[in-house]
């Protein structure tokens, strides 16, 4: 579905991504994880047109994004973004602004058509109830819900989300990526996310696509990019990975460095760790 | 990149040309606007004044009973307080001056020019009198009045006897020494009378120097008085501001002025809005400051 | 859905009726009050009486030159909101006014207008605005993004720029040219052309039915630029043609009317207050809520200590003003 190729990106005089080269088929739920200022984002940002890439293309269904029309392209992608705006506005208001690029030139109403999708959208999300309050009073979580909404009433076939689960409680986190998961099994919608909590990635997704300093690192299953010699060498953290018992997917534990020098000072190899053996 | 520019680009050729397209449109029509105040009627018995010089030149005409109306600005003579107002010099009510159904309307330079080209649209003769330069030009904008209400006669006889009256001071201050004058117009920025304003008149036919003549439109620094150090101040603003800048004046002990006691305030009433004859009511103030020998 | 719609048209017929009240009104009171009855009879039979010219000829351009100026700076106040996503914004911002106020001031101190006619005096202003508008945007492109926050900066300075200039320029000139560039500073709906009055009011309703079809876009901008480009506006498009068309709307407006402040900042909150942020509803009834204030304003401005008559600029900042604070603490004003 999504063909990035030698993909060389970045914002002014500096190259931030080098050399991507990534495949994402329909239906996959991917998830893009990565150190702070690693490209997670500009990638994101230069799949949904933000960017312009210096070298490489981006093909989505085997078409160039950058010859696609504007609203061509917001009917196949949808973004959920990082920051939030729209204040003022009431959650219904908000969530239909996400029919724009379905609308005809000289369309300025809503049809049926859109209202039912946007109500639909919402009752999907379980946002029915906000319908009529201003989205500044809503809390994060329900705000998160409510721009997933939004980008579900796009109707796209791609969604794109930018830490979807950041400041929120579990309960919010585990809702939102189930939310996901299903919109991904009983929809077929396929799903791009960039996450920084790992377990959360480890746990959700089909694939983890791994970025350092602007390049892909690892590609492959949670089993196979959460391993600690990968995370240690990426993130330059100590790390203790462990295999969920429920779901048998992988679990990244740290260590502080008090506990690794008691470690030390025992003798005991409890971890077996490239860093800890450095050290 | 090139392609990005050429909406800017071409919008600003487009209203280019319609701004060059539209002036001369205007350019083509305008020897008619001018050719339509030519023609008067003999002798208009409806007049608005819309400056305190006017209306001091219609009182002394004697054609009061036909001045309809003027500004809240003329209160000399004090009768003309008396008369139906239609706003201030600058800023007039059109639809009242309509209203009163004037044959001629006498604006001044300080009149906004768009409610006079109004006023010209709706059918109504509007004559406008510059700020006259020096005292000639006053003689000649009270004739031209004169002329224009219908007392040609009268504003001859005015304007003889002002000229005979400002030739012998004239005269008889010639010979004298002539003590350098400053005559300050305005306070922060310092603002004086120059060559250029009628002002300069009273203090060269008073026998006097104007160390501002050259100084182009008035604007004066105070650093340039004490260089040039007159003998002579005089102050026209009113009340307390023109007593305050005669302490400040007070200040630069250097100034021959300071020295001698010579800073004078005279009302601004009596120098501007100036008639023939009230210039020679005012020079005759100027000689009292600058040569009080003559009687 | 229906429920809006009953809802926009009904806020627009009040407008409109409003509007429509607001200059029976203006024609009505004068120094010569005429009851309506008596403009009717007008109407019907006197053509060369003194009432038809009060009605036709003074009053009348009058109104129509505020409705035509009232609306397109109230336009391009929500427009230049909407885009910058910044309350604080309005049409005098970018240095447009400043522009055409220097251009205004060159005319008069260079005596242009004595060669070229008064009606020179618009076209300088007009000219002076293009080219502020046009530094402004070509400081603010750069790589072929306008970038918002820049044009906003670059604007405010070309104004501080444009003030100074003014003020050197006044420095130097005649006293009865400075009162020429005070009275156009002072802004004044008098103008004694039809024809301007004409292309004031052809721009402005141009650019409201331009600036509809980019309603969805000030709709998505709302959410910030990058996430309008995710719903499928081509905001690089769609900033430039808007920027440019509300410049073109102050310039027009300022070049006819001089400065008319207050009414870009004021009306565009005061009305969003009340029809909320949606601009399908708010470009129209900003349009017209605008023009019915400045021509009430204008009224006020020429009757409230009559024979003298306030510069309008006066009126539209202390009522807009405090009308905007009572409101303010009334209720809460939603930003952005």
């Amino acid at each position: 579905m999504l063909e990035i190729k030698d993909l060389i990106c970045g914002y002014d005089s500096k190259f931030f991504l080098k050399d991507i080269n990534l495949r994402i088929e329909a239906g996959e739920l991917v998830g893009i994880i990565g150190p702070n200022g690693s490209g997670k984002t500009t990638l994101l940002r230069a799949i949904t047109r933000v960017l312009k890439p210096k070298k490489g293309t981006i093909l989505f269904e085997k078409k160039d994004i950058w010859q696609m029309g504007y609203k061509e392209l917001a009917k196949r992608i949808a973004v959920v973004p990082q920051d939030f705006a729209g204040v003022g506005m009431s959650v219904e208001e908000f969530v239909l602004l996400g029919r724009i690029p379905h609308f005809e030139r000289y369309q300025f109403l809503e049809t049926k058509k859109d209202l039912e999708i946007a109500k639909r959208c919402m009752a999907l999300t379980d946002t029915t109830k906000f319908k009529n309050q201003l989205i500044q009073e809503l809390s994060g979580g329900e705000r998160q819900l409510v721009v997933i909404a939004r980008a579900l009433t796009q109707e796209p076939m791609l969604l794109l989300l930018d830490e979807p689960t950041s400041h929120l409680d579990i309960t919010h986190q585990v809702g939102i990526l189930d939310l996901i998961k299903r919109l991904n099994k009983e929809f077929g919608l396929t799903v791009i996310m960039v996450l920084h909590e790992l377990n959360l990635a480890s746990e959700y997704c089909q694939r983890l696509v791994l970025i350092n300093e602007g390049r892909i690192h690892k590609i492959g299953q949670p089993q196979e990019v959460l391993e600690y010699r990968i995370i240690e060498e990426v993130y330059k953290t100590l790390v203790v990975v462990e295999k969920n018992p429920i779901s048998s997917k992988p679990y990244i534990l740290i260590v502080p460095e008090e506990e690794r020098q008691k470690e030390r000072k025992n003798g005991t190899k409890r971890i077996d760790s490239n860093l800890y053996r450095r050290w | 990149m090139r392609r990005k520019i050429v909406l800017p680009v071409s919008l600003t050729i487009a209203s280019l040309l319609g701004i060059c397209a539209i002036a001369f449109y205007f350019l083509l029509k305008l020897p008619n606007n001018s050719a339509r105040k030519v023609e008067l009627s003999p002798c208009p018995q409806r007049i608005i004044s819309l400056g305190p010089s006017i209306t001091k030149g219609l009182y002394l005409l004697g054609v009061e009973d036909k001045l309809i109306a003027n500004t809240i600005y003329c209160i000399e003579p004090p009768e003309a307080k008396k008369k139906e107002k239609i706003g201030t010099v600058i800023k007039i009510n059109i639809e009242k001056i309509f209203n009163l159904k004037p044959d001629i309307v006498f604006a001044t330079s300080l009149t906004d020019p768009k409610a006079k080209e109004k006023l010209k649209n709706l059918g109504i003769k509007v004559i406008t009198f510059s700020t006259p330069r020096d005292f000639s030009s006053i003689c000649e904008q009270f004739l031209e009045l004169g002329k224009l209400v219908g007392k040609e006669k009268e504003a001859r006889k005015i304007v003889k006897s002002a000229e005979n009256k400002a030739t012998s001071i004239k005269k008889k201050t010639e010979n004298l020494n002539k003590p350098k004058v400053l005559v300050q117009v305005g306070a922060k920025p310092l603002f004086v009378a120059t060559g250029r304003y009628f002002v300069n008149d009273y203090i060269e036919f008073a026998g006097g120097v104007n160390i501002a003549k050259e100084a182009g439109e008035g604007i004066y620094s105070r650093e340039q008085v004490l260089k040039a150090n007159p003998d002579i101040i005089i102050i026209t603003t009113m009340g307390i501001v023109g007593e305050d800048e005669k302490r400040t004046w007070k200040k630069y002990k250097t100034l021959e002025a300071v020295k001698n006691g010579q800073i004078y305030i005279i009302d601004t009433d009596k120098i501007t809005s100036p008639t023939p004859q009230s210039f020679v009511n005012t020079l005759e103030e100027f000689i009292h400051i600058l040569h009080p020998e003559i009687k | 859905m229906r429920r809006k719609i009953i809802h926009w048209t009904i806020c627009t017929l009040v407008l409109f009726c409003l509007l429509l009240g607001v200059t029976v009104f203006s024609l009505c009171v004068g120094s010569v009050d005429m009851s309506l009855e008596k403009i009717l009879r007008v109407i019907l039979e006197g053509k060369d009486t003194t009432e038809h010219s009060i009605l036709f000829d003074i009053r009348l351009p009058r109104i129509i030159l505020g409705f035509a100026v009232g609306g397109a700076l109230s336009l391009a106040g929500v427009i230049l909101q909407g885009m910058f996503r910044n309350p604080l914004v309005e049409p005098y911002t970018l240095g447009i006014s400043g522009g055409a106020a220097l251009g205004v001031c060159l005319n008069i101190v260079l005596g242009l207008n004595l060669v070229l006619g008064v009606f020179s005096i618009p076209f300088s202003g007009f000219l002076g605005a293009i080219l502020v508008i046009l530094v402004v945007y070509s400081l603010s492109m750069k790589r072929g993004i306008l970038r918002i926050q820049g044009l906003l900066l670059t604007g405010v300075m070309i104004s501080f720029i444009a003030s100074s200039l003014i003020m050197l320029v006044m420095a130097i000139s005649r006293v009865e040219d400075l009162h020429g560039i005070i009275f156009w500073i002072m802004g004044s709906l008098e103008e004694p052309n039809w024809f301007l009055i004409r292309v004031a009011v052809l721009v402005s309703i141009l650019g409201l039915i331009i600036s509809y079809l980019f309603c969805l876009s000030l709709n998505a901008f709302s959410l910030g630029e990058e996430q309008a480009l995710h719903l499928g506006i081509n905001i690089e498009g769609t900033k430039r043609l808007l920027f440019i068309l509300a410049s073109l709307l102050t310039g027009c407006s300022v070049s006819v009317a001089g400065i008319i402040g207050f009414i870009g900042l004021v009306v565009p909150h005061f009305v969003r207050m009340f029809v909320g942020g949606d601009h399908r509803i708010l470009l129209i009834s900003s349009f017209i809520c605008g023009a019915t204030f400045l021509i009430f304003c204008d009224t006020l401005a020429r009757t409230i200590i009559s024979p003298l008559e306030l510069p309008v600029g006066v009126i539209t900042g202390i009522l807009g003003g405090s009308l905007f604070v009572y409101a303010l603490s009334k209720k809460q004003v939603v930003l952005g």
